[in-house]
């Protein structure tokens, strides 16, 4: 079923904005003009003369580009005109809209309704491009070596502007004709995902121009070939939270996927993979290197490249540069670890917490919906006028919290304070078990999911897909299973769906990839009853459920 | 893909329709155009079944199927320009080649008005996308100015008492008499084409005929190419990485180049006057000469380029020029010239002038003093020749055809001279490395390798190609994938869409990109031979068994029954929704279906014997419920199933 109500609300194009008049700007070569467009606005850039790029992704002659809530870069190597416009204000459901300040968006008053813009003559295209080029060349040797291609890590404090030296590298890869395996390993923004998610994506079509990455499969149709990301669910901001032991093993397993595919996939294992990484792991924080090894270790990292990091630069080339790969040919092809520094870019600007807030909570809306601006990029050969609006219809529905496998994450300590105990809260005697904080209080009933045996239908599968690489076993793993009666925190927060069975052991469940997520919209705990939203209608999968109960973070009225 | 029978059927009429059309009947190409009107989605059947007709119709009769061509890309336009404006360069070459000069000025006149936007309509943009008809313009004027130089050559030997028998027509058999009667002008008589039952393409009154002897007006003549060099360099300007832009202009330029050396005979500047005219944007109304006194009501446009067509001489001129028995020097002459290192055009280029007759101002782009393009360029060696391949393939000399008319890109052929290939990216030498101080160095020559090396784009989504064969292969079934997409994404607004479900780690490993470019296996398979007849059911592809995958998870993991192997998920661009290949469902539950079919199948199968319907013979299993009907060696079958009822 489908509420009313759920679907976006559409443009409204009868908003009384006085449309500002366009504006057109001339960029020279190797300039760039960086431009901020709030969420609730919407901003559309045509390309008039010459060629430009956003992120390495070239834009096509006189189509209309509509950007909203985005901070980005056109860059152009042969100098270019552009086109700027406002384009229509987004209204969507009520209490949603993050950029917007008492029922009217936030419009900004630069060129085109911009919140801001301007042209910068300083980049470090010239870097960026010519990583791509010496990758190209490290492919061409790896192929005649026998070599996988390279492996690029991607490190640098937050907003260095890693994600999008990830986008470029991405795209010109794409251009060239290779097909990279793109990792995302930060939790705060997700990849052709929600936040929370870990992914790897092997990109053979173009990137998105509008929609950040582009977009995961849908039943319908979409303007720009889907991409399909492999997920995996890691519910915190923080790697490094408890230690990283969480997050330590679902990056072997992901990595462990990656290299499974790169031994089936020729095109993927000549081009090679691309890391991206959170900005904690470089900001010298207790345990960042040791992370950071340990990716270098999984994915058998060849290239390193540093933004806008001396220290770490330095550090990275004293321990890794020239020193062979972890790949298992390495000895046989002398393969080494290369270490780069590169610029960061003076575009990047530092994103606030509330505009990432808004960039997260756009991302889950986007999953259950679909874009919530119209794109019109492609609608040129369209045969109808209709715009291309994608507009998913999630289905909600209600069931049985007692039906649900619900797990959750239960960290020795809260945040900071790693090594401290924490009397605030409630102990079982167990460090690493203390109740769970906030919500419910731990039923001494539950089950406890660390006694395998007990739990375990089908020991044979479960067994086999337990991690093998967590350096911890499955006894400490700190994944409980959330006990009724229903916690009410668990209102307007997702469960990620996993393709682990319901009562699989707490490493199959921890190391499992994810099919996807759903929403709880409001919980009885009287009833034992939730409402949730789920992307596709039909039973809800009988699988192990991961609450993101911290992350991402709450998005308050998602379904109306 | 479900209307694939419907589309044969409307094909097999369509193509019926079009071969009693046997001379410019204008009601016959209303209706035919209104049929294809009514049946947009049929689009790419119908527009197949046009080409294959205009390829292979004769001669005479190819007009008029063009006129069809014109008419439909007029009043109706998507999708069938776009099927059609894909293969618009060889069907119109291919044409061209083989008609007589007075059709020739006639597919002149109509490609004129494939510039213009449709007259009447909203819509600003030109009936075709302007790549595809400077694509042919610049063969056109190519191959012009090749047989020119070649004429001259002739010419000049002719003098040394070394000629030998000028104006021996060779399989030239038209008359030139014109068809019809002079027409009397009919100045801006809003809808031109209502004066008889012919087509008029052009849409434009006709042109007045003029003394065919009446010599050449030199100044006139250099004005029209220097306005016409004019709006090419603006074009060049807007579009620097526009291959045939910059054909065009050196076109252009050569030709300039010839008439100024004045070595050019009246007859031959006749020709180049034609060849102006045929190149100058399509006039609103047609400019009048100003001595001819019976369009004295129009007022002259001074910039406009003399346009009157020389119907009675060229022919003749063309058949001199084009006398087979020249061709190996023509080839000569064009080779000598290619290796020539014309000068790079200099940085005027880069500056349009902004001359009056333009239409639109080009925009502000900022001029850098270096333009890197262009030293980039020169420095690869690649401004001088004209770069692109096909463009620079003189025409084979075996070519069947009894009109040698330089058609380049028409005929694969390798040139004896090296010219310069456009760049294949593995071409351009990388040597950067990896580390901190080589990838401080600029290296505009690789930014080459992502731009100008692939120069052949995507008009909707920017995405480059490069300009080989196979590219432009790719080309086109991304365009096709767009068309489709857009197609799906009309009637998919219809209907609720839902975010699929992630893939499990197996599937993801198994899984490999869709490529919108890749080829569909057992489509486009069509040759140059058939008649047309097989090839729109050859498109039709043949129904997999397949069914979509289900949601239920515990389906999904369901095995199959028969061999108990799980069901492997793969995305279908086709079904944009997630599939179980090699799969039928037979009540509630779901066997692989060469399984279930080797299990039901009794009797006839082993008594075949050598075809084994393992999983792995899914193109087998394609044959499905047919395989009954039909006789032996199945996998041989699918090649040349018949059209189907
Ligand atoms: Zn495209
Ligand atoms: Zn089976």
């Amino acid at each position: 079923m489908s509420l009313p109500g759920l679907e976006l609300t559409q443009p409204t194009a009868d908003r009384p904005f006085a449309a500002a008049p366009p504006t057109q700007i001339s960029l020279s070569q190797g300039t760039e003009w960086r431009f901020e467009v709030a969420f609730g606005t919407t901003v559309r850039v045509k390309l008039l003369a010459g060629t430009a790029e956003l992120f390495g992704t070239e834009l096509a002659p006189s189509q209309t580009y509509t950007f909203s809530g985005t901070k980005a870069a056109i860059y152009t190597w042969h100098g270019c005109t552009l086109e700027v416009n406002a384009g229509d204000a987004v209204s969507s459901l009520d209490g949603f809209l993050p950029g917007e300040v008492n029922g009217s968006a936030a419009r900004g008053l630069s060129a085109g309704g911009c919140q801001s813009e301007y042209t910068a003559e300083e980049t470090p295209m010239v870097e960026y491009a010519n990583v791509h080029f010496a990758l190209e060349e490290m492919r061409q040797q790896a192929k005649a070596a026998g070599r996988d291609g390279p492996r690029v890590l991607i490190l640098g404090p937050e907003d260095a502007g890693k994600t999008s030296l990830a986008k470029i590298l991405t795209a010109y890869g794409v251009k060239s004709g290779r097909q990279p395996i793109v990792v995302n390993l930060d939790p705060s923004e997700g990849m052709l995902s929600v936040p929370g998610t870990l992914t790897a994506t092997a990109f053979r079509n173009m990137i998105d121009i509008e929609q950040g990455w582009g977009s995961s499969p849908m039943s319908g149709p979409s303007p720009v070939p889907v991409k399909l990301p492999l997920v995996y669910f890691y519910p915190s901001q923080n790697p490094l939270e408890a230690d990283g032991m969480i997050y330590r093993p679902i990056v072997s397993r992901l990595a462990l996927s990656v290299m499974g595919r790169m031994a089936e996939d020729e095109d993927s294992r000549e081009t090679g993979i691309i890391v991206d990484t959170p900005g904690i792991l470089s900001q010298g924080k207790a345990g960042g290197l040791q992370m950071i090894n340990h990716i270098i270790t999984e994915f058998s990292i060849s290239t390193i490249l540093v933004i806008g990091s001396e220290r770490l630069y330095s550090t990275m080339v004293k321990d890794y540069d020239n020193k062979p790969t972890s790949s298992a040919s390495a000895v046989a092809t002398d393969e080494r670890i290369s270490v780069v520094k590169l610029s960061k870019s003076g575009g990047c600007v530092d994103r606030d917490v509330g505009f990432m807030k808004a960039v997260r909570e756009s991302q889950i809306r986007t999953y259950f919906f679909g874009n919530s601006v119209p794109s019109t990029a492609s609608s040129a050969l369209s045969l109808s006028a209709t715009s291309t609006l994608v507009t998913l219809s999630p289905h909600a529905t209600q069931l049985d919290f007692n039906s649900l496998a619900i797990y959750n994450y239960i960290p020795p300590t809260v945040d900071e304070d790693e090594d401290e105990y924490d009397p605030s809260q409630l102990g079982t005697g167990d460090p690493f078990f203390t109740g769970g904080g906030e919500g419910g209080g731990v039923d001494p009933s539950s089950h406890d999911p660390n006694q395998q045996p007990s739990h375990s239908d089908e020991p044979g599968s479960t067994e086999a897909t337990a991690s093998s690489s967590a350096p911890i076993d499955g006894l400490s793993v700190p994944l409980k299973k959330v006990p009724g009666p229903a916690p009410s925190l668990l209102a307007n927060t997702l469960l990620a769906i996993t393709h682990a069975p319901p009562n699989a052991p707490a490493p199959a469940i921890r190391d499992a990839s994810i099919m996807g997520f759903l929403y709880v919209a409001d919980v009885d705990g009287e009833k034992g009853k939730v409402r949730v939203l789920a992307p596709i209608g039909g039973r809800v999968p009988s699988r192990a459920l991961v609450w993101g109960k911290k992350w991402p973070d709450e998005v308050v009225g998602l379904v109306g | 893909m479900s209307s694939g029978l419907a589309s044969d059927e409307v094909a097999e009429d369509y193509k019926n329709s079009l071969e009693d059309l046997t001379s410019n009947d204008r009601f016959q190409i209303s209706n035919l155009t209104v049929i294809a009107k009514e049946n947009t989605e049929h689009a790419m059947a119908i527009s197949r079944v046009l080409e294959n007709h205009i390829r292979t119709t004769p001669p005479a009769q190819k007009l008029p199927a063009l006129y069809v061509v014109d008419s439909i890309v007029k009043n109706v336009g998507t999708p069938y320009t776009l099927f059609l404006g894909r293969n618009m360069y060889q069907t119109f070459m291919n044409a061209y080649t083989l008609v007589d000069s007075q059709t020739r000025k006639k597919l002149d006149e109509m490609l004129k008005t494939w510039k213009e936007s449709v007259p009447g309509s909203l819509d600003t943009k030109p009936v075709f996308p302007p790549e595809i008809t400077r694509g042919i313009e610049s063969a056109l004027i190519k191959a012009r100015t090749a047989a020119l130089q070649q004429q001259q050559a002739r010419s000049q030997q002719d003098l040394l008492g070394r000629g030998r028998g000028t104006g021996t027509p060779t399989g030239w058999t038209n008359s030139p008499t014109p068809q019809t009667a002079p027409r009397h002008p009919q100045p801006n008589v809003p809808r031109p084409n209502n004066n008889g039952h012919g087509y008029d393409a052009a849409r434009i009154p006709p042109q007045t005929q003029h003394n065919s002897h009446q010599d050449v007006d030199l100044a006139a003549l250099n004005r029209d190419i220097d306005s016409l060099i004019a709006t090419a360099r603006s074009d060049f300007a807007n579009n620097p990485l526009d291959n045939s832009v910059q054909q065009r202009l050196k076109a252009l330029l050569d030709l300039q180049g010839i008439l100024q050396r004045q070595e050019l005979t009246q007859e031959q500047l006749r020709l180049v006057r034609d060849q102006v005219s045929a190149l100058a944007p399509a006039p609103k109304p047609v400019p009048a000469i100003p001595q001819a006194s019976m369009a004295a009501n129009i007022p002259p446009v001074s910039t406009t380029p003399v346009s009157n067509i020389l119907a009675q001489q060229l022919p003749q001129a063309f058949q001199q020029l084009l006398n087979p028995g020249t061709l190996g020097e023509l080839l000569k002459v064009t080779a000598a010239r290619q290796q020539q290192p014309t000068p790079p055009p200099q940085n005027p280029l880069l500056y349009p002038k902004v001359t009056a007759n333009m239409n639109t101002p080009p925009p502000a782009v900022p001029t850098p003093a270096e333009n890197p393009l262009i030293a980039a360029l020169k420095a690869r060696g690649l401004l001088p020749a004209t770069p692109v391949p096909t463009a620079s393939n003189p025409l084979m000399p075996s070519v069947p055809s009894a009109f040698p008319f330089i058609v380049p890109g028409q005929v694969r052929y390798t040139p004896p001279i090296s010219t310069p290939h456009a760049i294949n990216a593995s071409e351009i030498k990388l040597g950067v490395q990896m580390n901190t101080v080589s990838i401080k160095i600029p290296q505009p020559t690789l930014i080459i390798s992502l731009y100008e090396a692939r120069s052949n784009r995507c008009g909707t989504c920017g995405r480059r190609f490069l300009t080989t064969e196979e590219d432009k292969e790719k080309k086109a079934r991304h365009l096709d994938w767009h068309f489709k997409t857009n197609q799906r994404m009309a009637e998919a607004a219809k209907r609720a869409q839902n975010r699929s479900w992630y893939v499990d780690e197996r599937d993801w490993i198994k899984s490999r990109e869709f490529g919108d470019d890749l080829e569909i296996p057992e489509s486009d398979a069509q040759g140059e031979s058939g008649a047309g007849s097989g090839s729109a059911a050859a498109k039709k592809s043949l129904p997999k068994q397949w069914i979509r995958a289900p949601n239920d998870a515990a389906l999904r993991n369901t095995p199959c029954p028969i061999c108990q192997e799980k069901f492997e998920s793969t995305w279908s661009e086709d079904v944009q929704d997630w599939i179980w290949q090699d799969a039928i469902k037979v009540g509630n539950r779901v066997y692989h279906a060469s399984c279930y079919a080797e299990v039901t199948k009794d009797g006839p199968a082993p008594a075949r014997g050598s075809t084994p319907l393992g999983r792995t013979g899914t193109p087998d299993s394609v044959l499905g419920k047919r395989k009954a009907e039909d006789n032996d060696s199945p996998s041989h079958v699918r090649i040349k199933t018949e059209p189907s009822l």
